[in-house]
């Protein structure tokens, strides 16, 4: 089975509305990290309309998850609709290849570091 | 601004307050007086109409959500401001202030039938209702939502259960033995969809309340749509009761055919019952057309499409020069006794075509926003790819034709929007070349439409003509707002 990480950066308020989407689309687990970043507005508010020469540097969060390939293009439609707003500042989305994913606890790896330990 | 959330109930009461109305009743009235039982046709296929409409309009609305202004906001994303202008802004808010004027002269023309010895008359009655009812909305969204809960539920339960009890025939009237289809042409029912559309309009001034709404892609075309069929449901009952207790010709002639079917129904109380409801009515639609209208002028003032002063706010949140003005026209047109006057049902019919040309331009709006986005995320998207919006522009065209059953009042409806169209196109050309300096035809990046919902967009442009404010361009310290 081949696997894909989905990388969504997003605005600090969005985050809940993700969290629903833990145990569907075979994700078991979700990691989170504060950042700072713009894309191609520079970090320019909405409103502002004014073309920034250097970037401006707005606090954001990456949720990263990992996932069976074959759930990305489902995941992607829900997470897009969860995010969106219309306004500018929606966030990004990236999705990339695993080439392989390990439990350090155990040694499993595959699918089976994703699941639940079978006893 | 009110921090309370609303619920389902409150937008299903939202549109239902604002669907039905003692005008509506009066259509009704004259529609089933005019062909019978047959009329309940007429109403199924407006309704159908119209759930079209609330498809589009929530798709459009999970496209551009929690905008304060609405279907202008969307024309102008899609089709630019000269549409926007002519069809939302002008034809969109005369019409709703003119069939509110008539809304009001229903509520006095039957407190004054109940009570004809008061010496007081029918437009005074008018006239402190609207006083109350601007005061009310001046206060903020939180009252708003006690008041259109309570009248809605109220008014649609008093109609269900004086429908249902002329339907069974168990009032304490005596039943009336008339036939009850009078016409079964296919002409004449379709003659009458232009009436029955006016029994369902309105459903979409549950958009500019989308921000107070918990979870509104998913509530607001729901809500709508519960809205139309219960308004339906109770006007089939209404009609069928009107059938066994009020002879037709008596009912066509009757200005106030709600009363008259309730004292043939219930005699005493069934006369005070029905007054109730008329109270209810009016009060439930005027008092959330006066508020809609306001907010929606107020996200015409955001984007530039009206003074700014539209856009001003009092303490409680409450556009407050929206809500002066068109509870203030609506006040001073009752106060003249004008809204008395047999021309105002053609009045109405006009405004119901401008009606018609809002609703038919939003279901293009789907189409452009489907061809020049396909992509974006939708919440709610209409099922069936363009089918719907298509059907539903058709049915729009087809109901325009059909706005009167008279072939020369017709002609006369489409003078006077032709008239209002030139009016309007010649305000829309001016205004938008001269003052906000923009190309007549050229959709608004959507973007800046939805930049244009933030108050601080007008801190950093002139919203009529989108341009940075002089102090901005020179580099001045502005407010920074929140962080986004």
């Amino acid at each position: 089975m081949k696997f894909s990480r989905v990388e969504i950066i997003m605005d600090n308020a969005k985050l809940e509305a993700l969290l629903s989407a833990v145990g569907q689309y075979g994700i078991s687990g979700i990691t989170v990290y504060q950042v700072l970043g713009c894309g191609v507005q520079y970090g320019s508010k909405e409103y502002e309309g004014v073309a920034k020469t250097t970037p401006t540097l707005l606090p954001k969060q990456v949720a990263m998850v990992v996932m069976p390939t074959d759930q990305v293009k489902a995941f992607l439609k829900f997470v897009s609709e969860e995010l969106y707003t219309g306004h500018i500042g929606d966030g990004k989305i990236f999705v990339s290849d695993i080439e392989e994913i390990m439990r350090v606890r155990t040694g499993e790896v595959g699918i089976e570091a994703l699941e639940p330990q079978k006893h | 601004m009110a921090n309370k959330k609303l619920g389902m109930g409150s937008v299903v009461a939202t549109g239902v307050g604002l669907i039905v109305a003692t005008s509506c009743l009066l259509s009704l009235g004259q529609g089933s007086a005019a062909i019978g039982t047959t009329f309940i046709i007429s109403m199924v296929i407006a309704c159908a109409i119209n759930i079209l409409f609330a498809l589009s309009v929530s798709e459009l609305n999970s496209l551009m959500p929690n905008i304060t202004g609405g279907l202008p906001q969307y024309t102008l994303a899609s089709i630019g401001p000269f549409i926007t202008i002519v069809i939302m802004v002008g034809g969109y808010l005369a019409c709703n202030t003119m069939v509110s004027s008539a809304e009001c002269a229903m509520f006095g023309n039957t407190i004054h039938s109940v009570f004809p010895h008061t010496g007081i008359p029918a437009s005074a009655y008018c006239v402190v209702l609207v006083a109350i009812l601007m005061i009310i909305n001046l206060n903020g969204v939180d009252i708003f939502a006690k008041v259109q809960d309570f009248v809605a539920y109220a008014l649609i339960v008093s109609l269900l259960i004086l429908g249902i009890l002329g339907t069974l025939k168990i009032g304490v009237g005596h039943p009336v033995n008339q036939p009850a289809v009078l016409s079964s042409k296919f002409s004449d029912i379709t003659g009458l969809c232009g009436l029955a559309f006016f029994l369902f309009i309105g459903c979409e001034y549950v958009i500019p309340i989308g921000d107070k709404i918990d979870n509104p892609r998913q509530k607001i075309p729901a809500g709508m749509i519960i809205s139309l069929i219960l308004v339906l449901t109770f006007q089939i009952f209404m009609c069928l009761g009107f059938k066994n207790y009020t002879p037709w010709a008596q009912l066509g002639k009757s200005t106030t055919p709600h009363v008259l079917y309730g004292t043939l129904l219930l005699g005493p109380v069934g006369t005070y019952w029905m007054a109730v409801v008329s109270v209810l009515a009016v009060v439930s639609s005027v008092n959330t057309v006066i508020s809609s209208l306001a907010y929606i002028a107020a996200g015409m003032a955001k984007i530039g499409l009206l003074p700014e002063i539209f856009n001003k706010t009092n303490k409680k949140g409450a556009p407050v020069a929206g809500i002066l003005l068109f509870g203030g026209i609506i006040l001073v047109i009752n106060a003249l006794g004008l809204s008395t006057s047999s021309s105002l049902s053609f009045l109405i019919l006009c405004g119901c075509a401008f009606w018609m040309l809002s609703y038919f331009i939003t279901h293009i709006n789907v189409l452009i926003f489907r061809k020049r986005l396909p992509n974006a995320p939708r919440k709610f998207k209409v099922p069936g790819g363009p089918i719907i919006p298509i059907l539903g522009a058709a049915g729009m065209a087809w109901m325009f034709w059909n706005i009167s059953s008279d072939p020369a009042q017709r002609i006369q409806i489409y003078i006077v929007c032709a008239v209002m169209v030139v009016i309007l196109s010649t305000y829309a050309v001016i205004w938008i070349k001269k003052v906000m300096h923009r190309d007549l035809f050229k959709p608004f990046p959507m973007e800046e439409v939805m930049a244009m919902d933030n108050d601080l967009y007008a801190v950093y442009h002139d919203p009529k003509t989108g341009r940075l404010r002089a102090n901005v361009s020179r580099g001045a310290n502005v407010p920074d707002g929140s962080e986004a």
